[in-house]
């Protein structure tokens, strides 16, 4: 992860507290306390940018690398982040409290815009093999890969060099005629993208 | 597919509401569903982020607003759950799986908040922005694009042309003249000179480009 500069680190903050509200809402949805863990743990380290973004910004400041009103942008923006972040981890919080999830919680998150699905990818799928970046599901299928179980590791928020194994569990947001097509790749039912 | 009931605010044509009259309007109990105030409040939440980063880079005072608007709602909305939750409760077992449910609906509130917080650096940003230089670095940009009359996309719905689904870009809002439709819904149409503010990545925004300037007959 390069942090030299102070947009890197404000633009990673962004990135992750995204990442870690679509997370905490997929916990619910399959009532898992690894992801829940995960958006546990994102928090902590997005408290250790923040910190460093905080100095970072006054050092650079302070040697008139940075116009004031800029630093003062680039820190509420984070801030902003920051407060996203606590957001995904008050939801997680029901997850991890082991709080009798009401069925209603579920059905809110299902029905909703955006969807969150979960699906195994078989060995006959088209998908097995391959690196995020080279089968372009975003850009294809519109779901968004939010994080995906390989054995029994995890791995959350995957790029485009990550690559796709058959057994693989993905865990995926995006458009309700997104899923269905997701789905049909990841079991092999379809290999057209 | 199912069928899904219409929500209240998003997906329709309209003006940018005044979000300062809605600010402390009395509070009155209504009977809802919990789930469909919660699904709102869901939305909201994932809607206004965008639209909060939306205003900013392209330094639109209308998406701004909407912005407060929705933040706004968002509170009154937080209050309609508190009551609804309670009337509901009944036994212990309601009680704990209710308050699940509002502490979920704490969270939308929360995001909404951040959301205000990022429309208002904006009034920071008048000379020499740096947020947009920072945002345009990001994985998933902000694109806004014109419908051309040559476009086969004008007059279809954009369920029916599957936007997200083979493009991966999410149409935030679309401007129709003096008027906005904001998170627009599968039903929605598309119509010549429409100005769609949409997320996605630069792959996606070249496809829906070239479909929305004419260029390309269709989506796949």
């Amino acid at each position: 992860m390069k942090r030299e500069n102070v947009e890197d680190i404000v633009l990673e903050i962004k990135d992750k507290s995204e990442l870690m509200v679509d997370l905490a809402y997929s916990s619910l949805l399959y009532d898992n306390k690894t992801i829940a863990k995960e958006v546990y743990d994102l928090e902590e380290l997005i408290d250790n940018l923040y910190r460093n973004l905080q100095k970072k910004t006054l050092e650079h400041v302070k040697n008139k690398k940075l116009d004031i009103n800029d630093a003062l942008t680039v820190l509420r923006l984070a801030e902003a982040g920051e407060k996203i972040a606590d957001a995904a981890l008050e939801i997680t919080d029901v997850e991890l409290r082991d709080v009798e999830l009401h069925p209603i919680l579920k059905m809110s998150i299902r029905e909703s815009d955006q969807v969150f699905t979960r699906v195994e990818v078989k060995n006959q799928s088209i998908l097995a093999g391959k690196t995020l970046g080279k089968l372009k599901l975003a850009s294809e299928t519109g779901m968004m890969v939010i994080a995906m179980r390989h054995g029994d590791k995890w791995l959350y928020g995957p790029n485009k060099n990550t690559k796709i194994d058959q057994g693989d569990i993905l865990f995926a947001k995006g458009p309700e005629d997104g899923e269905k097509h997701l789905i049909d790749l990841a079991t092999g039912k379809t290999s057209k993208i | 597919m199912k069928e899904r009931k219409r929500r209240r605010i998003f997906g329709r044509l309209q003006r940018t509401p005044k979000w300062k009259k809605e600010e402390f309007t009395e509070l009155e109990y209504e009977p809802t569903s919990v789930k469909e105030l919660l699904t709102e409040m869901k939305d909201i939440s994932e809607l206004i982020i965008d639209l909060a980063y939306s205003a900013v880079f392209f330094d639109n005072e209308e998406m701004a607003e909407e912005v407060k608007y929705l933040d706004v709602r968002m509170d009154k909305l937080n209050y309609d759950i508190r009551m609804m939750a309670m009337m509901a409760a009944r036994t212990k077992e309601d009680a704990e799986e209710l308050a699940g449910i509002l502490q979920v609906a704490e969270a939308a509130e929360t995001i909404s908040n951040a959301a205000g917080d990022i429309v208002n650096l904006h009034s920071l940003e008048k000379k020499g922005p740096i947020l947009p230089k920072i945002l345009k670095q990001a994985d998933e940009q902000l694109f806004r694009i014109k419908v051309s009359s040559e476009s086969k996309a004008c007059n279809q719905k954009i369920g029916h042309l599957k936007v997200e689904s083979e493009t991966g870009m999410r149409i935030i809002a679309i401007r129709r003249e003096e008027c906005w439709i904001y998170n627009p819904q599968s039903d929605t149409s598309i119509q010549a000179d429409d100005w769609l503010i949409t997320r996605g990545t630069e792959a996606g925004y070249s496809e829906l480009r070239k479909f929305l300037l004419g260029k390309l007959e269709v989506l796949e």
